[in-house]
């Protein structure tokens, strides 16, 4: 079987080369002129410190366009994400694209009622298992919000159920810096110490920058944390179009651009090298309440730009796309998801976040769901993959062997390139009408929650190791 | 004659300075103050409302469209003293303790100004004491909450319960409002209503005071 992760994208670019650097002028004048807020004193500090113009009081800070380039200069064009098994790694880089699930939610729509609850802890284990076995999903981002949980607990609860119940990298945002500083020291343990997960890193953490032009205190607190250990951090920004930033994409890719980038300088300026993933949630507005959408296909759009802005900084990106409104996995989270994932994996955006498993403006995750989303992210890596082109692949010789009335089923160049050449779909149904009767007549929603029962009755993710699941238990408190 | 059609149009088109220049022409052709108000503006920013429940005008539109009407109400407020006006009704309205959002509930003063409510604009986070001391104080018709936060939506429970110990609760209908803000929950904490946007919202409020 071909390679299906880790492609490489770009041929999909809807900004020019002059509209791109455009946007890095503009981006540089905005960060002399108009600067950002923030709401962090030791943030403010740090920024004083390294020749930022700090006004305290307003808690404003302006940069210079050398010290802009200069920081981001640092860096590095490569962040590598590794899995508690080496064939999930993840090389963040360039163009290569890789597609995950999202979060967080708060509800989950049941497997077997089919009704929507809130979601707990078991979800996040049980979501890990299914999405251990889908090859379509390359990493884990701790999906759903444990409600049961006392707030202490949450973090590191997540950290442990998703490390525990796949071998896939670990992304998660944090609630609190404790937790932050739990799930550090839980992965360290995991990965055979504290440097051992600097060098492998098999977790990573997201802290949001907020729309529009503000570092708030909670979020830079943990990503200034996160920076000082080391650890890749996400530094998005999720600017909602007409409402936080502009309502034309253009302008909203401009001020995506400034707030991410400053979540960047912020990560630099902590710790000169640290690996730091640019990034953007940011989608449009629903004119009718304003409110946020997922599945509007502007927000394809948006981040096909902005990837390409990451590729101009030579950044590794954290990019959003394939969810959907809808509030069950119906036709309208086929299309809303195909589109958005399409764009976004075709402008070759690295780390394609959301793309499983998500309903409901993000609200609600759905078993079922991450099902039928690898799925629809195995065509977009098919879309991904191209046309191969070659000698072999045209079949020059084989048409003139085969000629006139003849047949390719026979023929070995079929048999040779058949598994390479051909997507094979799980949950789409091909069948003749009497045969798909005959087999009870059931929608892709049916035959995905099937598929799922079966991968959770069945599949089991290689374990932590006894002796260091025990280590863990020693060392940290509040692990249910 | 006024033209009451040019400041419908003008509402439409969120041409502040138009309606402001046709309101002054009605003012000084002598025509009366409630009548340029009934006829020309508030008609106008019905329509504007309409075409949003509809969905063929969205919010910016409609926030445009409501600072125009202000501008013309700006002009005849002072020569209208508030017995006279058609929705003699003050209303205030704030954001929750905690909360700091304020664009759904900006609209909503938007829209109840435009429906003929006088509204005051407590602004955001404002404590429970604040709710109540103002209640007192200015004897509004209505109160209108909002919160976007289920952490914070608790608090709407809060003034209402104050508004009871007060013995105002029955001298006021209360509104309550934001994205988490279902029927249930406002049944629930003993409000009169909510309305799932800005525009409904006026509706409502007007429903309330017995009005159409």
């Amino acid at each position: 079987m071909p390679e299906s992760k880790g492609l490489i994208g770009g041929q999909y670019q809807p900004l020019s080369q002059s509209s791109i650097e455009r946007i890095h002028q503009a981006t540089l004048e905005i960060f002399e002129e108009v600067g950002f807020e923030v709401h962090y004193n030791k943030a403010l500090e740090i920024f004083a410190q390294n020749g930022a113009k700090v006004d305290t009081d307003r808690k404003r800070v302006r940069l210079s366009p050398q010290l802009v380039e200069k920081t981001i200069s640092t860096a590095p064009s490569t962040v590598v994400l590794y899995g508690r098994e080496d064939k999930h790694n993840l090389y963040l880089e360039d163009k290569k694209v890789y597609l995950g699930t999202g979060g967080t939610a708060i509800n989950v729509i049941d497997l077997e009622t089919g009704e929507k609850r809130l979601s707990n802890l078991e979800d996040v284990r049980q979501i890990a298992r299914l999405v251990d076995a889908l090859d379509n999903i390359h990493f884990y981002l701790l999906p759903v919000f444990p409600h049961e949980l006392p707030q202490e607990q949450i973090d590191v609860n997540r950290f442990y159920a998703g490390l525990a119940n796949t071998t896939k990298h670990i992304t998660g945002g944090v609630w609190h810096l404790e937790g932050a500083r739990n799930a550090i020291k839980l992965a360290s343990i995991i990965a055979g110490g504290y440097e051992e997960l600097k060098k492998r890193p098999i977790i990573s953490a997201i802290c949001c920058v907020v729309s529009p032009l503000k570092l708030d205190k909670h979020y830079t607190e943990l990503m200034i944390i996160v920076a000082e250990n080391g650890i890749p951090v996400m530094v998005p920004s999720e600017a909602l179009c007409g409402v936080t930033s502009p309502v034309t994409l253009a302008g909203d890719v401009l001020q995506v651009n400034v707030e991410t980038l400053a979540g960047v300088i912020m990560t630099q300026l902590v710790n000169p090298g640290t690996p730091v993933v640019y990034g953007t949630v940011s989608t449009i507005a629903d004119p009718r309440r304003m409110s946020y959408t997922s599945g509007a296909v502007e927000m394809g759009l948006i981040n096909a730009a902005v990837a390409q802005m990451a590729q101009f900084y030579k950044i590794p990106l954290y990019a959003t796309a394939g969810m959907s409104d809808a509030k069950l996995p119906d036709v309208q989270a086929g299309y809303e998801k195909l589109a958005t994932s399409l764009l976004v994996a075709l402008a070759g955006a690295n780390y394609i976040h959301d793309s499983a498993g998500l309903l409901e403006f993000a609200m609600t995750a759905c078993y079922e769901q991450y099902v039928i989303d690898n799925e629809i992210n195995g065509m977009v890596m098919r879309a991904l993959r191209g046309v191969e082109f070659n000698e072999d692949t045209l079949a020059l010789d084989v048409i003139k062997s085969v000629g006139p009335t003849g047949n390719f089923f026979e023929q070995s160049h079929t048999v040779k390139h058949l598994r390479s050449e051909f997507f094979f779909p799980k949950v789409s149904d091909r069948l003749p009408r009497a045969e798909w009767v005959e087999k009870g007549a059931k929608d892709g929603r049916e035959r995905a929650r099937e598929i799922a029962k079966d991968i959770l009755a069945n599949h089991q993710p290689v374990p932590i190791p006894p002796e260091i699941d025990q280590k863990i238990r020693e060392t940290i408190s509040g692990i249910v | 004659m006024a033209d009451f059609e040019g400041m419908g149009q003008a509402i439409l088109d969120g041409d502040a300075d138009k309606v402001a220049e046709l309101v002054e022409a009605a003012l000084k052709e002598g025509v009366a103050p409630t009548e340029i108000l009934n006829e020309g503006l508030t008609k106008g920013m019905n329509v504007v409302g309409d075409l949003f429940k509809r969905d063929e005008l969205f919010v910016p539109e409609v926030i445009v469209s409501a600072k125009a009407m202000k501008r013309g109400t700006e002009i005849l407020q002072p020569l209208i003293p508030r017995e006279k006006r058609e929705v003699s009704k003050l209303a205030i309205l704030g954001t929750v303790k905690g909360d700091i959002h304020d664009i759904g509930k900006n609209l909503v003063k938007s829209m109840m100004e435009g429906a003929g409510f006088e509204v005051i604009d407590l602004g955001i986070d404002v404590p429970t004491e604040t709710f109540v001391q103002k209640a007192l104080e200015l004897k509004p018709h209505i109160i209108a909450m909002s919160a976007l936060l289920t952490t914070t939506m608790v608090y709407m429970k809060d003034v209402i319960d104050a508004l009871q110990e007060a013995g105002i609760r029955d001298q006021v209908k209360i509104l309550v409002g934001g994205a988490p803000i279902t029927k249930a929950f406002a049944a629930e904490i003993g409000a009169d209503g909510t309305a799932p946007d800005a525009v409904t919202a006026a509706d409502l409020a007007k429903n309330l005071m017995g009005l159409s």
